[in-house]
């Protein structure tokens, strides 16, 4: 992320737009960038942009170059920045707007692992109403590297003897209640 | 005479004219009924706008004018003079505002045109039915009153004063001065704040046309612009503010000491007081909360916090004198005494109560120590000779306080020595008989004439001895049988019998093993006594628990650790004889059932459960009676068998005759017969001076409310050593008593909960003999012109910003602490130190805490940029070498040499951060951080996080809106904006003013604002006074409220609503009556009137109707 001049063609004046139409995206003119977000924040030090920085690049129409960066899948949703933000604004929920854009313009980072736990989370819970932990697991660490998998392993044992780890997948009632909703969500905007 | 109406149209420049067709509501307003002329132009408010008006109305004959241009508030008194300059009654002119009502709120011409019309029409029609009204005039009052004494009210204050008219300035506290005398330099100039205010002050103090009233409060106004009536309460401060000198022995003399608020708890400072050594007036003041709940909870009212304080400072014989002023028992009471005072004291809800009882004890013992010198008899200076019968402590106590009111008493007592119950009732182990001979010997070198083996039965004797009134006082000395088989067999003794015998030294048999019946201070006493006389066993049989012991549990304790055993739960059935002589008694075991009258839960037998204790004797101490035997016939007894009194004067059935103490209430406490016989010796004083017994009678005092344990560090009282219980064998005191070490720790323990002790030492130390302790809050009704409100701030209290550590992490302060710290008189003589006393080499400097934060104050606090770089000048001037980090958002440096001043710190070297920190932490992560404060946020700037670790951190904390602005503005009539200040007029064109005409805010009770703004608002608000004194009169609106008094009812609603106070009552007509000069047409009235009586002239019926069938054509 070299510091390089910003010139027109980077620009999309429309992005700050964009982001106030999403929900919880809205407050994000009201900002005054006095950073109190970044300092708070416990994992900032990994993004590429900080919260506060984001929400620059946001009103600079950086669009591009935010979506495509790890910052946004790095947010843990403490929200201590939403209880400290002086101007009532919510980075977190900002965050969370921005990575449905990401997503929805295939623009996620590969660098973070995040979006990619996202889609097997989601996929997991939309087929059976819950998650199924052992089922998304796999799942992840094959699209991502399984090889990881086997450092985690004393961590799914550890689970599976304490009976947080069922084997089989369970089921909710009425899932396709669920996925009408989901469905909905999606026609809505949400992510894909 | 026929309306020729001229409509004037204003384009105000494109601000009308850009979304209305003016062309055309013009067009519209020629077709209008009786407009005989519609013309619009440019700017009509400008002078050949004006002219046109002038003109037609003098050509044309116009006698009704509309203007449709602005607000009212703007021009409506631009085109009202233009009709009265034409000889046209200004009350025949109507405003239509096509501005802010029309063409600024809409971009769609179309519509604005239409409502513009609909305006002119409204107006139109309305203006038809205006009619010509007077405008009066009243005088100005002169004077004029200053709320608050800040530099802005000091200033404005000066101002008026210097144009030799009168000045009321009303302070809170007990010196003018206000935040700035508290401030140490000011930016950017950086002179000394006080070194430019003391000047001030001392001319506010000594100026001829200035009234000061400090520690005084506005507590009512009424009245209008030109003619307030304001009522100025002055707070007690029980000091005469003429008499005293100011020279501050009082002071030295005093205490009590309490943090300092003007230090902001940094420093302490004495109950009397003046907040700083410069103040005006040079007065001192005693701050009196209430009283304490230790003296609230004394039965005899004995003044305790009076003694611990002065016991604090060393001054034991000081302290005896308190105790002394109340009653003359500290030894007995310092050891026997059930001591309510501690169950109440504030203290303990810290840690542990404050060892009031020990202390007392230990002022008896050091004067002993020391040796007593003789007291001074008192002069007898009434005639009247009282008889008390007994010599108790109910019966002393009450002697000891018609001694000292001049009456000649004479205490009757059967016994060989005086001291009653004491002497006889309490082992020498607990109360050493020197102590209370010492305490009798005082009381009889002070007049009161004790006649010892002088029984009295016979009352009318007494009275033909001369004495006029008697206090029988004569307890409840025989013991109580329990009704069980066999309790007169041989070997049952009585408790009090067995004390007494004991105390007289006269041997008394008790064998081996004892038992002894209850669980109140006398069966416990007897046990332990027991113990001593050399019985192997010794048992207590109670018959409920052992919390419900009444016996004062700490001797229960001391009990069991000298080898007395516990029966509790258990009752005895009989005693078990053989040849007459007690063998065994025979018990029952006992389990709680419901509580009974006394709260405490019932004992009831368990069936079946009886066992059989073998004993050599047993010492029944289940309660004593009174002595009817002992007593005169004609008294009148309870169902309980003591006497009969009146509950509030304690006279008897017999007049002149009193009684308290045990013969009234059965078997009690010590302190609670002093306190008897107190309350007599009131009613005697009072019979005997022939005034009425209840009437007037001093009410029970009040506790203070709220006693602040802020910073109180918790700290256990002082133990109080003990004699071994291994060297218990004989009769000496168990507890030896504090040394002075002790005792003054102890002491110092105290929260000092009334501030005030009244210890009275400050008045022997005030040679001018200003000190007034009895003084109340006086009310003074003044009358003035005009009103200057600079009421100032509050300082923002960054408690709930948790993750800046204010109150939870050491060395995290305030700005306005800051200021104290650097402050050459502040609390550590301008030393800027850490808790460890060590200087602090890192400072970081937290800007906008608690402002620009939509959670406590969207505004900017307008000054904090500044001070905070003033700050980080300052720390670098005392501390060389240190670091100073201001973290900022946006630094704010717009003011006459602000941005040089920027410039100059920086220079200096202190660095600036841009970014709101997240948090301040204590734990470190590195090395270099430990023992820090660990600074974390974003460096904006660079756009990382970083972790700065400094010694110390200054949270530049708001300027707020005081906390009880929203009063204040209620008590003035004056409203606040949305951030709680108080509201200007107009916030460019009149920011001085208020909508309340003739009240002016000024400084930072108006917004947040440096020295200098705030001066030139005092300044402002001054000459706009002046310029009212000056003219001598004012205008008032013609535009006022009137009854028809053929349609008034006399209901009286409306004058209970008028917020002005203008309507009366004409009790002969029976009908409401307004007073045009009171009146200011709000209209509250005419809307409430249930006749339809009331008129509101400029806004009559036919008017209000007309303007809205206008509005809807």
């Amino acid at each position: 992320m070299a510091e390089t001049m910003v010139k027109s063609p980077a620009i999309e004046v429309s992005f700050i737009d964009e982001v106030c139409s999403i929900p919880g995206g809205e407050a994000i003119r009201s900002c005054i960038q006095c950073g109190m977000c970044t300092g708070s924040c416990p994992t900032a030090s990994r993004w590429d942009y900080p919260p506060r920085k984001a929400i620059a690049m946001v009103r600079a129409g950086l669009r591009k170059e935010l979506l495509s960066s790890n910052s946004m899948w790095f947010c843990a949703s403490c929200y201590t920045c939403t209880v400290r933000c002086p101007r009532d604004i919510k980075p977190a929920d900002i965050m969370h707007a921005l990575e449905v854009l990401a997503i929805r313009d295939g623009l996620s980072t590969k660098r973070s692992r995040t979006p990619v736990m996202y889609k097997c989370f989601v996929d997991s819970a939309k087929g059976n109403g819950r998650v199924y932990e052992l089922g998304m697991m796999l799942k992840f660490f094959l699209r991502t590297n399984p090889f990881a998998a086997l450092k985690m392993a004393p961590v799914g044992l550890g689970l599976f003897l304490h009976k947080r780890l069922p084997l089989k997948p369970n089921r909710i009632k009425g899932v396709g209640e669920l996925k009408a909703i989901l469905n909905e969500a999606k026609a809505l905007g949400g992510a894909k | 005479m026929e309306p020729k109406i001229g409509v004037y149209i204003c384009h105000c420049g494109t601000n009308i004219a850009g979304t209305v067709d003016v062309e055309a509501v013009t067009e519209f307003a020629r077709q209008l009924p009786f407009v005989t002329v519609a013309r619009n132009y440019t700017y009509m408010c400008s002078d050949p706008g004006q002219d046109l008006i002038r003109q037609d109305i003098k050509e044309l004959g116009l006698n009704r004018i509309v203007v449709a241009a602005c607000s009212p508030l703007m021009h409506e008194r631009t085109y009202r003079r233009v009709c009265q300059e034409s000889g046209l009654n200004p009350y025949l002119f109507e405003m239509a505002n096509i501005r802010e009502h029309c063409s600024w709120v809409t971009e769609d011409r179309e519509a604005a045109t239409e409502k513009a019309k609909a305006l002119v029409s409204a107006a139109v029609r309305r203006v038809y039915y205006q009619e010509p009204l007077e405008t009066k005039e009243v005088p100005v009052n002169p004077n004029t009153l200053v709320v608050g004494g800040g530099i802005a009210g000091i200033q404005a204050a000066l101002e008026i004063a210097g144009a030799k008219h009168k000045v009321y300035l009303v302070e809170r506290e007990p010196s003018i001065g206000g935040h700035m005398s508290q401030l140490d330099k000011t930016f950017p100039t950086l002179d000394c704040s006080a070194c430019i205010l003391t000047p001030k002050m001392s001319d506010v103090g000594s100026h001829p046309y200035i009234e000061l009233m400090s520690y005084s409060e506005v507590a009512e106004v009424s009245g209008y612009v030109g003619n307030f009536k304001a009522k100025i309460k002055k707070k007690a401060r029980y000091v005469d503010v003429d008499k005293c000198t100011g020279c501050g022995e009082c002071t030295n003399a005093c205490p009590v000491e309490v943090p300092n608020e003007f230090d902001l708890g940094l420093g302490q400072r004495k109950a009397i007081y003046r907040p700083f050594p410069q103040a005006v007036p040079n007065v001192f003041a005693i701050d009196k909360r209430g009283y304490p709940p230790c003296r609230v909870a004394c039965p005899a009212g004995v003044n305790a916090q009076g003694y611990v304080a002065l016991i604090s400072q060393g001054k034991f014989k000081e302290a005896l004198e308190v105790l002394r002023r109340t009653m003359p028992f500290a030894g007995v009471c310092g050891r026997v005494c059930t001591h309510p005072c501690e169950s109440e004291c504030e203290r303990g809800k810290v840690d542990e109560p404050v060892s009031i009882r020990s202390l007392k004890r230990f002022m008896a013992d050091y004067e002993l120590s020391v040796g007593r010198e003789k007291a001074t008899p008192i002069e007898r200076t009434k005639e009247d000779k009282v008889a008390v019968i007994g010599s108790g402590p109910a019966g002393l106590g009450c002697a000891y306080d018609l001694i000292r009111e001049g009456y000649p008493v004479t205490v009757f007592e059967a016994a060989p020595q005086g001291g009653g119950l004491l002497r006889w009732g309490i082992p020498e182990y607990r109360l050493p008989k020197k102590v209370l001979d010492n305490e009798i010997s005082y009381v009889e070198e002070l007049g009161v004439e004790i006649k010892t083996n002088t029984p009295v039965k016979n009352l009318e004797e007494i009275f033909n001895q001369g004495y006029q009134a008697i206090f029988l006082a004569t307890g409840a000395g025989i013991s109580q049988k329990m009704g069980i088989p066999r309790e007169d067999a041989k070997g049952v003794i009585h408790a009090l019998d067995f004390l007494k015998q004991a105390g007289l030294g006269i041997k008394v048999d008790l064998g081996e093993r004892v038992a002894v019946i209850g669980g109140g201070n006398a069966a416990v006493d007897a046990a332990r006594v027991a113990k001593r006389l050399g019985a192997k066993e010794v048992s207590i049989v109670y018959r409920r628990s052992r919390a419900e012991m009444p016996a004062v549990s700490t001797e229960v304790d001391e009990a069991e650790r000298e080898g007395v055993k516990l029966h509790i739960l258990a009752a005895p059935v009989r005693v078990l004889a053989k040849d007459d002589r007690v063998t065994a008694i025979q018990c029952i075991r006992m389990e709680l059932g419901e509580p009974d009258a006394s709260g405490r839960r019932r004992p009831v037998p368990i069936e079946g459960s009886e066992f059989d204790m073998d004993v050599d004797s047993v010492i029944m101490a289940i309660g004593q009676g009174v002595d009817k035997a002992m007593l005169p016939q004609e008294l009148e007894y309870t169902g309980g068998g003591t006497l009969v009194v009146d509950p509030v004067t304690l006279q008897t059935n017999i007049e002149g005759v009193f009684a308290g103490g045990d013969v009234v209430s059965g078997p009690a406490d010590v302190i609670a017969a002093v306190a008897a016989g107190k309350e007599v010796a009131i009613s005697i004083d009072r019979y005997l001076r022939g005034v009425d017994l209840k009437e007037g009678r001093p009410t029970p005092i009040k506790r203070v409310k709220e006693v602040s344990k802020e910073g109180v560090e918790a700290k256990a009282r002082q133990a109080m050593p003990r004699l071994d219980p291994e060297k218990r064998g004989g009769f000496a005191e168990v507890e030896l008593g504090f040394d002075e070490k002790a005792a003054i720790d102890e002491a110092k323990r105290c929260l000092n909960c009334g501030v005030c002790s009244e210890c009275m030492e400050c008045i022997k130390a005030c040679e001018p003999e200003a000190i007034n302790q009895e003084m109340e809050d006086e009310y003074e009704e003044i009358e003035v012109g005009n009103i200057i409100i600079a009421t100032g701030y509050d300082a923002f209290d960054p408690s709930p910003l948790y993750h800046y550590g204010y109150g939870r992490l050491d060395n995290v302060i305030t700005s306005l602490e800051f200021e104290r710290m650097i402050n050459a008189s502040g609390p550590t003589a301008g030393e800027v130190l850490l808790k460890d006393g060590s200087h602090p080499r890192t400072v970081g400097i937290i800007h906008c805490v608690g402002s620009r934060d939509e959670k406590y104050h969207e505004y900017c606090s307008q000054v904090c940029c500044m001070y905070s770089m003033k700050f980080g000048h300052l720390i670098r001037e005392h501390v060389p070498g240190a670091q100073v980090t201001e973290f900022y958002i946006d630094l704010r440096c717009v003011g006459k040499a602000f941005e040089e001043f920027y410039n100059r710190v920086l220079d200096e070297g202190t660095i600036f951060v841009r970014g709101r920190p997240g948090e301040v932490t204590d734990l470190a992560e590195s090395p270099e951080e430990e023992g820090k404060l660990i600074i974390i946020g974003e460096d904006t700037l660079i756009g990382r996080q970083r972790r700065i670790p400094v010694d110390m951190v200054v949270l530049s904390t708001a300027l707020e809106p005081r906390a009880d602005a929203e009063e204040v503005a209620r008590l003035f009539s004056i409203s606040r904006s949305a951030d709680g200040f108080f509201l200007e007029k107009h916030p460019k064109l009149d920011p001085v003013a208020t909508m309340s005409d003739g009240i002016f805010v000024v400084g930072c009770c108006q917004s947040p604002k440096d020295i200098p703004h705030s001066v030139a608002q005092a300044s402002a608000a001054a000459a706009r006074a002046l310029a009212m004194i000056s003219a001598g009169s004012i205008e008032i609106e013609a535009a006022t409220a009137v009854v028809d008094e053929e349609l008034c009812s006399g209901c009286k609603i409306c004058s209970d609503l008028c917020p002005f106070h203008a309507i009366s009552f004409d009790e002969e007509k029976k009908v409401s009556r307004i007073n045009d000069a009171l009146c200011k047409g709000c209209g509250v009235c005419v809307a409430a009137c249930p006749s339809g009586a009331i008129t509101g002239r400029h806004f009559t019926v036919d008017e209000l109707m007309a303007e809205i069938e206008g509005a809807l054509v």
